[in-house]
């Protein structure tokens, strides 16, 4: 019969000491459910309504959106259509229609349970020019765009059963508890949610808040997720929190108010682009957050975005500034209660007067051209170079779908335009508290938190 | 895209016959090493056909220069690897070669072509920019494919706690049970949040005998847990929060579905019932090892804490994630993961509670050390791992190394039917694929 291994217990009671010291620190394998967010925001909609088209596109409105509402379809990490509240779907009359089988069972937070026309009506009221109907267990809309699933994706296309009173209701994980627009919103954990019930409890998040204030409340332990500013970033993964950024989803550019007008107008342009030193802007002024471009389009996302060369060429620049007699003074617009804005259009203002052009910053809201922060509003290359286009006030683009050929024609042709100067393409980055786990963004850089859990609190 | 077909309703669990093959021959790992081999081979196959795009790209750049003297040169932007990138380059060139382009040095090239290999969020986008004398660069581009996932491969197993996998697929496992075996499992059921499906060995591969439906009304709670739990007088039965579904021999199989909040088992079906000694050896008196049961909270991820007969008088516990013994002299000592994170010892006299910071726990009964281990996991920095110990007293004493699952995060760990084995299920991180492994602790010497 085999004897207990004294030596061996000894040794190993040793190790045990190490082992379980080292595991101390680490564990929760288990999400647990229980506990109250607390977020901070800079942003202050004053409408929760997804399709409410008052409200400006931004990222913050997203995660708001994503938090109550579900969308028809998602888009996976891959650029994938994956079901959400449509279970399936398929194309009809050669491409011309598309339909889609609404998933049974799923209930909004009053208890109401989503019907084709519910749906329907939803997305009527999101896209007013959108023809759409309900069929049977299905909605049927005619639209003739190859993207369609990319656009049903989008939070804005989220669906909302509307109240009497027009509050829209969501069937998303949380349900709204407090709402004071602009300032606060308090949710709680939607039981019944058909994706099952969040691991947190509620979400409360403060709008309104400075980069620097959410900071704080950080520090001081009064918010678990806030959101830290580009030029931030270095400084807070230095310090050792934890920080997530999503891939570079917002593009800053110089946008111009009107079309080019003469063939002097298009030099002087082309000078302006040549002129901007990107690199050094990164660099500096945002302290090495994002990247320098002069594609409107992430490379990430199109895969071509190299082929725009970003290095400023002052001979170039030069060049083309001296075929022009007479040099306007351009005023450059920005938002004057953002500080790095107004560095930023300083130094665009300092590099173009090496190239031998006048550029006159000016925070007031009439300017030449402005420097525009345009969020990417999906990850699909079409859809966000669509949404390009149309806040820099250019026709949509034409044959959204095609191969990433006609993609880069697409982009190509509205730069030729030259109403858009890209300079930088910029993550959205967020800081949170070791005790909030599981959390992520998504690939349109909204939070994903249904699957969020707060840990115990580590002495 | 709006495809021109419909899509399956979910289509990671029910996709079409060449999907499901291409699946299998991508992302199920079989316990046979030889496996390994043969789809790393599958694969390196499958990476090295570029002639498609290779021959589009070519003709767009002959489009452009005709055919004549040109020089190449080439970047890679992506994640491809230096051996398929030189094979794409040498495929492009021969594809050029066979439309009259001619490579010579750049002195007496009539156009140059900077290849560049990039990629997007789902495709490689080769990109070839030519120039011809002063003027601008002409941009052809063609895009190909990247496959999905990547082909993690798992380090050698320890000596003295070895994993074995099991099963792998997209949809979340709950749990694995080995229906039959011979050296290696022949017969495994697989439960997921749908159904319950069962596999067979068959020709070198596992074949699918049968998916059977689980039938709820409600809403499953997030991080979903079940078990499967061999049954005597049936084939076993498919515990999920809520639910308890009956596997009924016969042809065909039947699965029934009730909403019940019967308890959970704790003790698997081999060891209950049975006469332990705690330490093979070492004198002590056998232990018989009684039932028990643990209601699981529907609508959570956790026990709620009520046993079933319980501990000798005590009957509740604390809320916990999961549990495992040991048979002591004349008793069992209880181990619970409580959802606090800690581990709380009961032994129906004591409660003891220890900072351990464990996750999933399971006991296993073997014919090394102490004959019984406790096998538990924890939370290490970027993944998850499981160590084997064992307690002499109340303290744990480490008597393997860790096995980790590089960079995974377990999601399960029960006890397997026979006691002497768990099962281990595995999220892995980059894939976002769910592997089953059987962990078994081995002697050694």
């Amino acid at each position: 019969m085999k004897r207990f291994g004294w030596r061996w217990f000894v040794v190993n009671s040793m190790v045990v000491s190490v082992l379980v010291a080292t595991s101390a620190a680490n564990a929760e394998t288990r999400p647990q459910y229980g506990g109250v967010l607390h977020v901070a925001m800079h942003a202050s909609p004053t409408s929760l309504d997804p399709a409410d088209r008052a409200q400006p596109e931004s990222f913050a409105r997203h995660s708001l959106t994503m938090l109550m509402f579900d969308t028809l379809v998602t888009v996976d990490e891959n650029g994938h259509v994956q079901p959400s509240l449509a279970t399936s779907w398929q194309a009809l009359a050669g491409g011309q229609r598309g339909q889609l089988r609404i998933r049974r069972g799923v209930k909004f937070n009053d208890g109401t349970p989503l019907t084709p026309e519910i749906a329907a009506s939803s997305l009527r009221a999101a896209n007013p020019s959108w023809n759409v109907a309900a069929d049977a267990d299905s909605v049927v809309i005619d639209i003739s765009d190859q993207n369609l699933l990319e656009q049903l994706a989008l939070p804005r296309n989220a669906i909302a059963k509307r109240t009497a009173d027009n509050r829209p209701i969501g069937t998303g994980p949380f349900h709204i508890v407090d709402w004071q627009p602009g300032k606060k919103l308090a949710l709680a954990a939607e039981d019944n949610c058909w994706r099952g019930r969040p691991f947190l409890d509620a979400v409360e998040i403060e709008m309104g808040r400075g980069f620097r204030e959410q900071m704080t409340a950080l520090q001081l332990g009064k918010a678990d997720l806030v959101e830290v500013a580009p030029e931030q970033t270095h400084r807070v993964s230095l310090d050792g929190r934890r920080l997530v950024s999503s891939n570079p989803i917002e593009l800053w550019a110089l946008v111009f108010t009107r079309a080019v007008a003469s063939a002097d107008e298009k030099l002087l342009r082309d000078a302006l682009a040549s002129s901007v030193e990107r690199g050094s802007m990164r660099s500096v002024l945002l302290q090495g957050a994002g990247q320098p471009t002069a594609s409107l389009l992430p490379n990430w996302m199109s895969g071509y975005g190299f082929v725009f060369p970003a290095d400023a060429d002052l001979t170039r620049a030069r060049h083309a500034r001296e075929q022009v007699r007479t040099i306007p003074t351009w005023t450059v617009g920005y938002d004057g209660t953002d500080l790095l804005a107004r560095v930023l259009v300083e130094r665009i203002a300092l590099n173009a007067k090496d190239a031998g052009l006048w550029l006159q910053p000016t925070s007031t809201t009439k300017a030449d051209l402005r420097l525009v922060r345009i969020p990417l509003v999906s990850s699909d290359p079409w859809i966000a170079l669509a949404g390009v286009a149309t806040l820099a006030g250019i026709s949509a683009v034409k044959n959204p779908g095609g191969s990433v050929e006609d993609l880069y024609a697409s982009e190509n042709a509205l730069l030729a335009m030259q109403r858009v100067i890209p300079l930088l393409h910029l993550p959205v980055s967020y800081a949170s508290s070791p005790t909030l786990k599981n959390w992520g963004l998504r690939p349109d850089g909204s939070w994903a938190l249904a699957d969020a859990w707060l840990g115990i609190d580590k002495p | 895209m709006l495809h021109a077909v419909y899509n399956s309703a979910i289509p990671n669990v029910f996709t079409s016959l060449v999907d499901r093959v291409l699946r299998s021959a991508r992302s199920f790992r079989i316990v046979v090493p030889l496996s390994y081999l043969l789809l790393g081979m599958a694969f390196a196959a499958h990476a090295a056909d570029w002639s498609g795009p290779e021959q589009q790209l070519a003709r767009k750049i002959v489009a452009v220069t005709g055919p004549g003297a040109v020089t190449l040169t080439a970047e890679n932007r992506s994640s491809l690897g230096k051996r398929d990138s030189e094979v794409i380059q040498n495929g492009l060139r021969s594809a050029l070669g066979g439309l009259g382009i001619r490579f010579v040095n750049a002195e007496q090239a009539a156009a140059t072509v900077v290849l560049s290999l990039s990629e997007n969020q789902s495709s490689y986008v080769w990109v070839a920019q030519i120039r011809q004398g002063a003027g601008e660069a002409v941009v052809v581009m063609v895009s190909a494919p990247r496959p999905e996932g990547s082909t993690a491969t798992h380090e050698t197993v320890p000596l003295s706690l070895r994993k074995i996998s099991l099963w792998t697929q997209d949809d979340a496992i709950l749990d694995v049970a080995v229906l039959e075996e011979n050296t290696v499992p022949t017969h495994i059921a697989v439960l997921d949040a749908e159904k319950v499906t069962l596999y067979r060995w068959q020709s070198g591969k596992w074949q699918q005998e049968q998916a059977l439906g689980i039938v709820h009304a409600r809403p499953w709670p997030r991080d979903l847990r079940g078990r499967l739990v061999p049954a005597k007088d049936h084939l076993f039965d498919a515990y999920l929060p809520g639910v308890v579904c009956r596997l009924a021999a016969g042809a065909p199989l039947t699965l029934n579905c009730r909403e019940t909040d019967d308890p959970w088992p704790l003790v698997a079906a081999g060891l209950s019932g049975g006469n332990f000694s705690g330490f093979p050896g070492g004198g002590s008196t056998p232990t018989s090892v009684s039932p028990l049961g643990a209601f699981y909270a529907s609508t959570r991820n956790f026990f709620t804490g009520v046993l079933t007969p319980g501990i000798s008088k005590s009957t509740t516990v604390p809320k916990f994630y999961s549990a495992a013994f040991l048979p002591r002299d004349k008793y069992l000592l209880w181990l619970f993961a409580s959802t606090d994170g800690h581990v709380r010892m009961v032994d129906g006299v004591s409660d003891q509670v220890a900072r351990l910071d464990w996750g999933e726990l399971a006991s296993v009964k073997t014919a090394c050390g102490a004959g019984w281990q406790v096998l538990a996991a924890s939370s290490e920095g970027t993944g998850d791992s499981v160590h084997t110990y064992e307690f002499p007293d109340r303290d744990p004493v480490a008597v393997s190394a860790a096995i980790d699952f590089q960079g995974g995060a377990i999601t399960a760990l029960w006890t397997e039917a026979k006691g002497d084995t768990a099962i281990a299920v595995v999220r892995n991180r980059e894939t976002r694929s769910y592997e089953a492994f059987r962990l078994a602790v081995v002697c050694s010497q």
